[in-house]
């Protein structure tokens, strides 16, 4: 038994601190579920944010609930917890690789090998909390499309604009987030 | 964003659509003509544009195959277990104080265990494991808040709620005196309890709530399983549980339970009282727990729920709240006759009767007391739950109790309410209104709503607390007035700090009463404030009975003395009654002396008796007919017209000693001014013989025609500023 529907509920009333509750729910159950993946699995285990958050939308919430409201509350917290595990994880990886140091990547090594991805993810995140100061709205939708793993439509649902606004943005974020990314480490 | 971006952007996705070099270089040469540094900043956006989105690609990858290793893994499982039951190998384990012993019952949010606490007794408890699993602190927070008040509860029928704290894996648990009982309902089937032995048990359980409620705590969950019945010495008695659990656990009650944990909360929408199912939820107050009172009784004395919790549940979320919030109930006798015959004869059979004689018992009274504690508007519920107890004793000693059907101005109110947006919607003007504010609304409703919900809820509570002990006393002055203890009722209703503004049935009778006992005694001071209250509670009543308590009110005013509350009453009545206009109110007007101001705004409501008048056939014309109208004349200073009226209204064939006595006094004054001083006192005599002789006999409710107390008390007021006018020669005394 847990709350998360009334916490959505209280979300969509837009009580702040409903926001603030809905969001460590998720963020348990996505770890919880990530968890359950690394057991099943010897080695080389997977994470992918569109399967574990619509797998969390059916443990925490269930089948029967069909409001789209609600849905747009739970993806929207899904994509920061998502984030959040991503984050801790490659710091944690990149952490161990480097010894503990943090250091900088050059610009020219971004296309190259998967061995720096998760500095990627680690540069994009900082990129981000650039760019939610500047343009919220193309943060969000970053977030909730590159972390969270959701498509265009949900995206689009979650955030309540239409799906070519969210198609035009995310072309524009991209750009914006690049050139941050170059700014950064350039 | 500033426009410049918002160019910048517009142009650059315009140009990635196209393709083509060539075509591109054209339309941006043409795009950005004369401004270099746009063509720049959007050239540096297209040049970014492959490498950002193959760079994302990229990252997406590494997204999905991210590869988690042993240390991560073992970060994430550290957190990831406290989902996990407790499990039967932790009976004999602790918690704090409490060994558990035995699992006795799962079901609603938790788990109950047996358990033994060890110090500072040794006695054995329930001990109630909340499955919410999250959120620990503040249910602690919020039970610690309750505590004292939970603590204050001491009633043989309310199992006492004893400690919380949190188990290990941080759940929240509840200690509980503990209580061997069946569910009440199953109690009642089980052992064929007869109707008259379920209203009485189900009194006790009023009783207890009534108890809590006085100490301010709400139950919020009434329910059959959380009312246990055991015998004690052969008797039964029953034990209301899970006292501040609800209010602890907030908002288990509204929605979602019922579609998180199906089979855990089979019964518990169908006892959720409407405003607990609205969305806010949080507007709960003592007669939530009236209305759940109400569908326990239905149950008790039915064997089904008003709304069938499998087709609640199945009918989803708004549906449901639509049903409890607007469908009415059947009627519990209704609902009988509708049954299945087996079922009919074993709902009967289960209550030692035949289901003719079942339907029979509960038709009448008790399908309106149901009804009066199903209302969806809690303002027409029973105030407290010891009103709606006193009035299944009525029912008990078949006396006549205080619920009523609802009359047909009434359900004509409720359908136009239902259906009060579509009304609206219909006009252009509350469309257009509904488009311009609609915004702006909204976000004043959300800033309003969060606002709400950081109220401190300690505050609330006592507000919530002193409302419940006002509404508890009233409901004691009822039991007074109901038993003609009027001077304890008048010595309880001091006691009230508030009278609440919602307006209530019994709330209002109370006063009423009360307020005409002092009146008669001619107290006028504590009367006015009595009446004073009563107008502003007493708007569910009928038109009639609301007109009739303004001319009560308008004289115990005028006798107190208070001329600048009779100036605030004439408005308030002018204002109320303006749709209404009536010879009654008119006439409460026009007790004392006009100024132009007033006698202009009354004028509307002259117009509208006059044109009542000529309705009326001329047989049925009494004197009552024609006071509004010499009044009216002579306060308006038209004296001929006056002593017109007056004759004509004395030639009417239909008299009563009260209107006499008011014409007479009138067309004394009238009389008076036009210089004919022997008529007026000749007028003023016989009015005064017609009141004297009334009071020496005693003043009494009266009845109409021959006049109301208020009627006669009016005569008399005029009677004396009549006197105070003229000076006869043959003045004996003054009327008393």
């Amino acid at each position: 038994m847990n709350n998360i529907t009334l916490v959505l509920e209280s979300v969509g009333r837009g009580e702040s601190k409903a926001t603030e509750e809905l969001f460590p729910l998720v963020y348990e159950e996505l770890r919880r579920l990530a968890a359950a993946r690394m057991a099943n699995e010897a080695a080389g285990h997977t994470l992918q944010p569109t399967a574990l958050v619509h797998e969390a939308w059916l443990q925490l919430i269930g089948a029967g609930e069909r409001t789209w409201k609600n849905r747009a509350h739970f993806f929207g917290a899904a994509a920061d917890a998502m984030r959040r595990i991503l984050i801790d994880n490659a710091r944690r990886k990149s952490a161990l690789k480097h010894g503990g140091g943090q250091e900088r990547v050059a610009i020219e090594d971004l296309e190259i090998t998967a061995t720096t991805l998760d500095e990627h993810i680690l540069m994009i995140d900082e990129a981000l909390q650039r760019l939610e100061a500047e343009d919220p709205q193309k943060a969000r939708i970053v977030s909730l499309k590159f972390f969270g793993g959701l498509n265009n439509e949900e995206t689009a649902e979650t955030l309540g604009i239409s799906l070519s606004t969210v198609k035009r943005q995310w072309i524009l974020a991209r750009i914006k987030l690049f050139r941050l990314i170059q700014e950064q480490n350039g | 964003m500033m426009p410049e971006t918002q160019l910048e952007e517009a142009v650059c996705l315009a140009a990635l659509h196209i393709t083509e070099p060539v075509l591109r270089a054209q339309f941006l040469n043409r795009a950005c003509a004369g401004d270099a540094r746009l063509r720049a900043a959007v050239e540096g956006m297209l040049r970014a544009s492959d490498a950002a989105e193959s760079f994302f690609d990229n990252c997406r990858a590494a997204v999905d195959v991210s590869k988690l290793d042993a240390q991560a893994a073992s970060a994430l499982k550290e957190t990831g277990t406290e989902f996990d039951d407790l499990t039967d190998e932790q009976l004999g384990s602790r918690l704090g104080r409490y060994k558990l012993l035995q699992k006795i019952g799962e079901g609603g949010c938790g788990v109950v265990y047996l358990a033994e606490q060890e110090e500072p007794v040794r006695r054995q408890v329930a001990l109630k494991v909340i499955k919410l699993g999250m959120d620990t602190k503040s249910v602690i927070v919020r039970f610690e808040a309750e505590r004292q008040a939970l603590a204050m509860m001491d009633h043989p029928n309310i199992a006492r709620v004893l400690d919380a704290g949190a188990t290990e894996i941080g759940r929240p648990f509840f200690v509980m005196e503990l209580v061997r009982g069946t569910r009440m309902t199953k109690f009642c089937d089980e052992n064929n309890l007869d109707t008259v032995q379920r209203l009485k048990l189900f009194i006790q359980v009023c009783r207890a709530i009534q108890h809590a409620h006085q100490k301010g705590v709400i139950h919020r969950d009434i329910k059959p399983s959380n009312v246990l019945v055991s015998l004690h010495d052969g008797l039964p008695v029953p034990k209301v549980i899970d006292f501040g659990i609800a209010k602890a656990t907030e908002g288990r009650l509204t929605n979602n339970t019922m579609f998180t944990a199906v089979e855990q909360f089979v019964g518990t929408p169908a006892y959720m009282s409407p405003e607990q199912a609205d969305v806010t939820g949080l507007d709960v107050d003592t007669r939530s727990d009236i209305y759940s009172l109400g569908v326990l009784l239905y149950e008790l004395l039915t064997g089904r729920t008003p709304f069938d919790t499998d087709v609640l549940m199945q009918s989803g979320l708004d549906e449901m709240r639509r049903t409890l919030r607007e469908k009415d109930p059947q009627l519990p006798s209704t609902m009988i006759t509708s049954l299945q015959k087996t079922e009919l004869t074993l709902t009967a059979g289960r209550r030692r009767t035949e289901p003719p004689k079942l339907i029979s018992q509960i038709e009448g009274d008790l399908d309106w007391i149901v009804m009066k504690a199903l209302e969806k508007d809690r303002n027409r519920r029973y105030d407290t739950a010891n009103g709606l107890a006193l009035d299944i004793q009525r029912s008990i000693e078949s006396e006549p109790v205080l619920a009523r059907p609802p009359s047909q101005l009434y359900r004509f109110k409720k359908l136009v309410l239902r259906n009060k947006i579509v009304f609206a919607a219909s006009g252009a003007v509350a469309l257009a209104l509904l488009i311009g504010l609609g915004m702006s609304t909204w976000l004043f409703f959300r800033e309003r709503e969060a606002r709400f919900h950081e109220q401190d809820a300690r505050e609330r509570e006592s507000k919530l607390r002193a409302e419940a002990e006002d509404r508890a006393k009233i409901t004691q002055a009822v039991m007074f007035v109901t038993q003609g203890k009027l001077d304890d009722a008048d010595a309880m209703l001091n006691q009230v700090k508030n009278f609440p503004l919602n307006p209530t049935l019994d709330g209002a009778s109370a006063l009423r009463s009360v307020g005409e006992w002092l009146a008669l005694q001619g107290r006028w001071e504590p009367a006015r404030e009595l009446y004073s209250a009563l107008v502003k509670m007493d708007r569910l009543d009928s038109l009639g009975q609301i007109i009739f308590d303004y001319q009560a009110f308008g004289v115990v005013l005028a006798e107190s003395g208070d001329l600048e509350q009779y100036g605030n009453f004439f408005q308030l009545a002018v204002t109320n009654f303006s749709e209404n206009p009536n010879a009654s109110i008119l006439i409460a007007s026009l007790l004392l002396p006009l100024n132009e101001t007033q006698i202009k705004i009354l004028k509307p409501m002259e117009a509208a008796a006059e044109k009542q008048l000529h309705a009326i056939p001329r047989d049925r014309r009494s004197e009552w007919t024609f006071v509004p109208f010499c009044l009216w004349q002579y306060r308006s200073g038209n004296y001929e017209a006056t002593i017109e009226r007056c004759k004509n209204a004395l030639a009417q064939n239909v008299k009563f000693p009260c209107s006499e006595a008011i014409i007479h006094a009138v067309s004394a004054m009238a009389y008076f001014h036009n210089g004919e001083t022997d008529e007026a006192c000749s007028e003023l005599t016989q009015s005064r013989q017609l009141i004297d002789e009334k009071f020496k006999s005693g003043l009494d409710h009266g009845r109409p025609g021959s006049g109301f107390w208020y009627d006669w008390v009016y005569a008399r007021h005029l009677a004396q500023e009549a006197a105070a006018l003229i000076n006869c020669n043959s003045d004996k005394s003054a009327p008393e």
